[in-house]
């Protein structure tokens, strides 16, 4: 009997076992990992794909249209025309500046707003409050279009409460304060000023959840050595949001860059690039272009490409942050 | 002579300052929410002129909802149209969205990359660019595209149609789900980000007590994933809801668009608000079934 024999004695049968087993665990989650990786490659590609297609296409010359045996990388490639065009066709750079001044700024305006809400909401108890989360919930509820007619009928005569209307009747339209909003950034910054803008519902919710996960004894101490709630606020609770802040900008800019309902609304010209993106059919037409052609749809790619240039760019930056912070903004019940 | 303190206590102070930041939202509750929700409706009840001096109303009872269900022509077709597109996407859309948050929350290698990549519909998948990708050039998509590729080479979905005899309404609803399956993919952004959201808050100890426990993953996700994720389930298919509904693919809202513009409010709101009404039912029932058979077992 050879000292090995006798080691092999006196060791843990299951220890083989436990081995065996880890082993096997190990080599299921491997298949597992590569199973995920699969089906993960499996779905981004599909979701990708559309992004391929359109890069590819937008840089198809006219010789190349006809070719469909080359989608990929087209045979011969042009990009000054098909861009040149598109360019032109979706008015790029008074579009893109319309799109700031209407839809970005409202939408900054209403991450701030919205974060003030919500603080509301999440940290202080009072009477009215379930009244009003109910409310909040029905603006989440009821989508834009439903109150976008009446929304557009009082903007065309803007008043408060009713009081420059009474003005008006008072000295039988003499006086007449009520301004036209429709076409002016007001219609956009207005509902954004007080909470109510584009998704507002969605955004305060968000809001909400991230503020209730912050630790509350912090505050509490701000509050004993005598910081109001504004001050807690500022100094204490949103210095400790960046995550949520990202979330929720990067919701909102996205949201409003692409809106095509609001401004197709309140806009009757300078409209915003989302709006030209939308008829470009018309403008094509109108330029002797079929939409449907081959050869259109280089253009139509192009233009596509030109519009989320921006956002890309702009996710390019933001992308690890965001990712990082969807992690701990945290949305419990 | 006791001093007049100027408030009772701090719940008072708290409470009216809770007023004060919601103050502003409440404004904007009544001024761009309440009011044209009521005006909305009440528009859709009457018969709407537009004069140059505003909007004159004048209240004829039900005789638009009349109008739209027993003499125009299109209008249960569109309805029934986009109720079984929202009806057959909305499942499909929360239950992609599940479980492409639930393969992108485990912590893995190329997590980064993957998440980077799925989260580029949120960018670039509302409004106008995926109208005219997915409609315009759908002919062209498709032909030279995944989609008919992919199903072609596996099975061609006649085929099994007849194979299975299956009827002819399920069949025209099965290829829509094929046909639109980059649509519904790209429609999923912003639902997997709120769910991953969801699931990094659930408290990692409850994972920790089930392996203790020796809970299969099967049981750990019906027994602590899905009940801990009950609102933000709620939140999402309320979102999808909201989203399906207002896309302006569906034909009552497309046509709404074009008649909002030819100035014909009250028809417009008699149009939607039946629409809402009856998206709105549906949603009721799905949450009602979620809340009483799903959501209550677990908990």
């Amino acid at each position: 009997m050879t000292i090995a024999d006798i080691k092999n004695m006196f060791t843990d049968p299951t220890k083989d076992i436990l081995r065996k087993k880890k082993a096997l665990n190990r080599s299921a989650s491997l298949a597992w990992y590569v199973l995920r990786i699969i089906i993960l490659l499996a779905i981004g590609y599909i979701i990708i794909y559309p992004l391929f297609y359109m890069i590819a296409t937008s840089l198809r010359s006219r010789q190349s249209y006809y070719d469909s045996a080359r989608v990929w990388i087209p045979s011969s490639v042009t990009i000054d025309f098909n861009y040149s065009e598109a360019w032109k066709f979706i008015k790029y750079p008074e579009g893109l500046a319309n799109t700031v001044i209407l839809e970005i700024i409202a939408g900054l305006i209403e991450v701030v707003t919205c974060s003030i809400v919500a603080y509301g909401f999440a940290r202080f108890k009072f009477k009215l409050k379930p009244l009003f989360t109910a409310g909040l919930f029905l603006t989440i509820l009821v989508p834009e279009i439903m109150v976008i007619i009446p929304r557009m009928v009082t903007y065309s005569k803007m008043d408060i409460l009713g009081i420059f209307g009474l003005l008006a009747d008072l000295t039988n339209g003499a006086v007449d304060l009520r301004p036209n909003l429709i076409g002016s950034p007001l219609a956009f910054y207005l509902p954004s000023l007080f909470a109510m803008g584009l998704r507002s519902g969605i955004l305060i919710y968000i809001y909400i959840q991230f503020f209730k996960g912050l630790p509350y004894e912090l505050e509490e101490a701000a509050w004993v050595d005598g910081a109001g709630p504004v001050k807690t606020f500022v100094s204490i609770a949103l210095p400790s949001s960046s995550v949520v802040f990202t979330t929720v900008t990067v919701f909102s800019m996205i949201w409003h860059w692409n809106d095509t309902f609001l401004a197709s609304m309140y806009v009757d010209s300078n409209f915003p690039l989302s709006v030209h993106l939308n008829r470009i059919n018309q403008t094509l037409i109108a330029a002797a272009y079929y939409p449907h052609d081959p050869e259109t749809q280089s253009f139509l790619m192009a233009a596509c490409f030109l519009f989320i240039l921006p956002p890309l760019i702009f996710y390019m930056f933001m992308q690890r942050k965001f990712i990082e912070s969807i992690d701990r903004v945290g949305i419990t019940g | 002579m006791m001093k007049k303190k100027k408030y009772r206590s701090i719940e008072q102070l708290k409470s009216r300052y809770g007023y004060g930041f919601t103050a502003l939202w409440v404004i904007g509750f009544i001024l761009f929410f309440g009011f044209p929700v009521i005006q909305s409706i009440l528009y859709s009840f009457s018969t709407v002129n537009l004069s140059a001096d505003g909007v004159n109303t004048n209240f004829v009872g039900l005789k638009n909802y009349q109008y739209l269900f027993k003499e125009h022509p299109d209008y249960t077709g569109w309805l029934t149209g986009d109720l079984s597109t929202i009806l057959y996407s909305l499942p499909i859309i929360l239950l992609v969205s599940l479980v492409l948050s639930l393969l992108l929350n485990q912590k893995f290698k190329g997590r980064i990359f993957f998440r980077a990549v799925y989260f580029v519909p949120v960018i670039i998948a509302s409004g106008a660019v995926i109208t005219l990708m997915f409609q315009t050039t759908s002919e062209e998509l498709t032909g030279a595209g995944v989609s008919t590729a992919i199903t072609s080479s596996m099975f061609s979905i006649e085929d099994v149609v007849g194979w299975l005899n299956i009827p002819d309404k399920i069949a025209q609803i099965l290829k829509d789900i094929i046909n639109n399956i980059f649509d519904l993919l790209w429609s999923c952004g912003v639902q997997t980000v709120l769910f991953i959201a969801g699931l990094q808050s659930i408290p990692a100890t409850l994972y920790e007590a089930s392996k203790v426990e020796g809970a299969t993953k099967w049981e750990e996700f019906w027994f602590i994933t899905f009940p801990s994720l009950g609102s933000v389930t709620l939140l999402v298919a309320v979102y999808t809801m909201v989203d399906i509904f207002t896309d302006t693919r569906n034909t009552v809202v497309n046509k709404a668009y074009t008649m909002i513009n030819s100035g014909r409010f009250d028809e417009t709101s008699a149009m939607l608000w039946a629409y809402f009404a009856l998206v709105g039912i549906i949603m009721g029932a799905i949450l009602f079934i979620y809340n009483r058979f799903l959501l209550k077992r677990w908990q």
